[in-house]
């Protein structure tokens, strides 16, 4: 065990570092846009990555990475969400979309699919949840029939991050009504302008554009839209979500908005109060603890071992430092801090779905109580 | 001492009741949450009922201003009812306008209804100073809190004397708490009823014990904080009291915050479901009068030396 970053890790770190100075303005934070300002952004800054090869770095060479470790994946996805994460929702495609196409592609889905995706030329949405399908994910009931060579998708997606300016959704749809839970479900990789596919906009206390419903009223995916084996796509679900626990470093982010807590402090001179520093410091020491758990998962993950328990026990460890830098900068800012301005409302919707997006903070709960305790959670 | 209503208590409870039924509720604070500002009618309807007049009553007095203050944050009402009933009586006579904000030059934030404001009563130090609309300006700013919230600069009015700031920071918390174990209460409710029904994994949510175990701890800070302000209030607002029952009310908000949106899961945070019209004015609400730190130091200051 040793915890030095060795030298072209502080090399790649420090590039980036240069790259976003030259290229974003100051405290850039693309959760300030809207949807659309935000994806044109993305998508232009995402080009600016690709021709240096860091918008998929982790890939392999043949198509379109630098084959980077593990740890330098971490690198990049600390550097970037700590410069307000400019490639908003590309890290989704980044992170797992494009792995599980290398994972379960066909030729000419990984001909298609990746070139787009590694130049920065698509985003994509995550169809996984439903009304009645949310932290138990696999009772989901949007079907896939069989017709011919075809299927005819129905059902409803929601909560679906992105999908307004998306190109492609990443479905999970039950091809096979019989089977148990898990074992029915196939992944479809189906273009948002798919014929029968309304998606309409889901108001939010958050910023414009933050939800989606996705409906698919009879929608015909042609079998070349499915990924991996019919049935078979838990499997891979399972083994990519690994990858999106760990995908946001969200300790970093939430330091970036501790240090912004930390500037108001001091520009108000009540870094000394003991109520101020108490929750200062808590906030420090819990995005710290946060940060050094991520560093058990990212060495299973470079070892090649799938982490597990690991990465559930760093998710609540993280959304503890959500939560706790919100904090901070409430009792910093005091009143201020209802104003849309104030560093708590940048921090807020961080703070209050860390614990329910990309899996909730109880499922995590038990899921560790299972491996530790070994008395079924639920 | 008796911890039920009596006759007229109850008579109050239910034409109050029938008012909040008829003029308030979710449907209409999402629908003046689109327009922004104070609900005017309900304000005018409640005055006229006499509801908003109860401090000096002698068979009503702070406890039932209290008590209406509560129910009028449960029903989602947009009218600064705590400070009109509460916290003006013990510093203006006569009649008041029905919308009054409440703010302290010593936290320089966003004040609650003060660009619909008649009147703002402002803590200056030890004194509170009165100032009518016209003598103060006022920036509207779009918080995602749940209140219409404005800006006050370049305040000017009738300066009262010494202990007037005191007595309106007592009140003020006093109000406060009771606003908290409403709000908290209405968000606690509807999350506990849609946990009844929404299930996953074949159980009704709420039927897990982690999940009952977390409503419960909410139930208790809701009740500690509504009899903490029912209290406080009957007595005349004392300061431990006064600020015991605002810091209770504080972490009430904090934790039914977390708790009704962690456990409701994503429909907690569309505008489409009730919860938010509730919870995110607890964001308002734990911070007002100086927050957690404010109502730590008056509570040791009176209560200890
Ligand atoms: C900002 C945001 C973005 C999102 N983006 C996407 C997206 O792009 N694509 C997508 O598919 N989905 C997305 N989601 C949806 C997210 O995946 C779901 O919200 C999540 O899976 C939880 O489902 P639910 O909201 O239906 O909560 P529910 O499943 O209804 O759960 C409600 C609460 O009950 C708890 N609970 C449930 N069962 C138990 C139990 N056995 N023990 C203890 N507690 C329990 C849950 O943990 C939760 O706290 C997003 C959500 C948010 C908030």
């Amino acid at each position: 065990m040793e915890f030095n970053w060795p030298d072209e890790d502080a090399q790649f770190r420090g590039e980036l570092r240069d790259f976003l100075a030259a290229t974003l303005p100051e405290d850039f934070d693309a959760f300030d846009m809207g949807a659309r300002e935000r994806d044109n952004f993305s998508r232009d800054f995402a080009k600016k990555l690709s021709t240096r090869g860091w918008l998929t770095p982790a890939w392999p060479k043949q198509y379109g990475g630098l084959e980077q470790s593990a740890w330098q994946q971490l690198i990049l996805s600390e550097e970037m969400v700590g410069h307000g994460e400019p490639r908003t929702g590309q890290y989704m495609c980044v992170n797992w979309v494009g792995p599980a196409i290398i994972l379960a592609g066909t030729d000419e889905q990984k001909d298609y699919h990746l070139g787009r995706i590694s130049r920065g030329d698509v985003t994509w949405c995550q169809g996984f949840s439903e009304p009645d399908a949310g932290s138990d994910l696999a009772s989901l009931r949007t079907s896939a029939t069989r017709d011919g060579d075809d299927y005819i998708l129905r059902g409803e997606k929601i909560w679906t991050s992105y999908a307004g300016v998306a190109d492609f959704c990443f479905l999970l749809a039950r091809s096979d009504p019989e089977a148990h839970r898990h074992r029915g479900i196939s992944i479809f990789l189906v273009p948002t302008d798919a014929p029968g596919l309304t998606i309409r906009e889901i108001p939010s206390v958050f910023r414009e554009g933050t939800f989606n419903s996705c409906v698919f009223d009879e929608v015909r995916a042609p079998e070349a839209w499915r990924l991996g084996p019919e049935h078979g796509g838990w499997p891979i679900i399972r083994k990519l979500l690994a990858n999106e626990r760990v995908g946001v470093a969200r300790y970093h982010r939430a330091e970036t908005f501790l240090l912004k807590a930390v500037k108001v402090a001091k520009a108000a001179g009540i870094m000394d109060d003991p109520i101020i520093s108490e929750a200062l410091a808590k906030a420090k020491a819990a995005c710290d603890a946060a940060r050094v758990l991520v560093y058990q998962v990212v060495d299973e993950r470079a070892k090649g071992r799938q982490p597990d328990l690991t990465a559930y026990v760093y998710r609540v460890a993280a959304i503890r430092c959500e939560k706790l830098v919100y904090e901070a900068a409430l009792r910093v800012q005091g009143s201020d801090s209802v104003a849309p301005d104030s560093v708590a409302a940048g921090q807020f919707q961080h703070a209050v779905t860390a614990g329910v997006a990309t899996g909730t903070l109880e499922m995590q709960l038990n899921l560790i109580a299972r491996d530790i305790i070994g008395v079924a959670g639920a | 001492m008796d911890m039920t209503f009596d006759d007229t208590q109850t008579a109050i409870k239910d034409s109050c009741d029938r008012l909040f039924g008829r003029m308030a509720g979710p449907a209409r604070a999402r629908a003046l949450g689109h327009v922004g500002g104070a609900d005017l009618a309900l304000a005018e309807a409640l005055e006229e009922a006499g509801f908003l007049d109860l401090f000096a009553e002698e068979d009503a007095g702070p406890l039932v201003a209290a008590l209406i203050t509560e129910w009028a944050a449960k029903a989602a009402a947009l009218v600064p009812v705590g400070a009109r009933t509460l916290v003006a009586p013990t510093v203006i006579a006569g009649a008041l306008p029905q919308i009054i904000a409440v703010c302290d030059a010593a936290h320089a934030g966003p004040v609650r209804y003060a660009a619909q404001a008649d009147v703002v009563i402002q803590i200056d130090g030890d004194a509170a100073v009165i100032a009518q609309r016209g003598d103060f300006t006022v920036e509207p700013v779009a918080s995602i809190f749940g209140y219409p919230m404005a800006r006050i600069s370049g305040l000017t009015g009738v300066r009262l004397g010494a202990g007037s700031g005191e007595a309106v920071r007592r009140w003020w918390q006093v109000a406060l708490a009771a606003e908290i174990a409403g709000t908290a209460r209405a968000a606690l409710d509807q999350t506990i009823a849609y946990l009844q029904q929404r299930v996953q994994f074949g159980r009704q949510i709420a039927s897990f014990q982690a999940v009952q175990h977390r409503l419960v701890d909410c139930h208790v800070s809701v009740e500690s904080t509504a009899w903490a302000a029912r209290e406080a209030a009957a007595r005349g607002a004392p300061a431990a009291l006064a600020a015991g029952a605002a810091i209770t009310a504080v972490e009430c908000a904090q934790r039914v915050f977390d708790e009704t949106h962690q456990l409701s899961g994503a429909i907690g945070f569309t505008t489409e479901y009730d919860l938010y019209l509730w919870s995110m004015r607890l964001q308002t609400l734990r911070q007002e009068c100086g927050g957690i730190r404010a109502h730590a130091s008056a509570l040791v200051a009176s209560a200890w030396t």
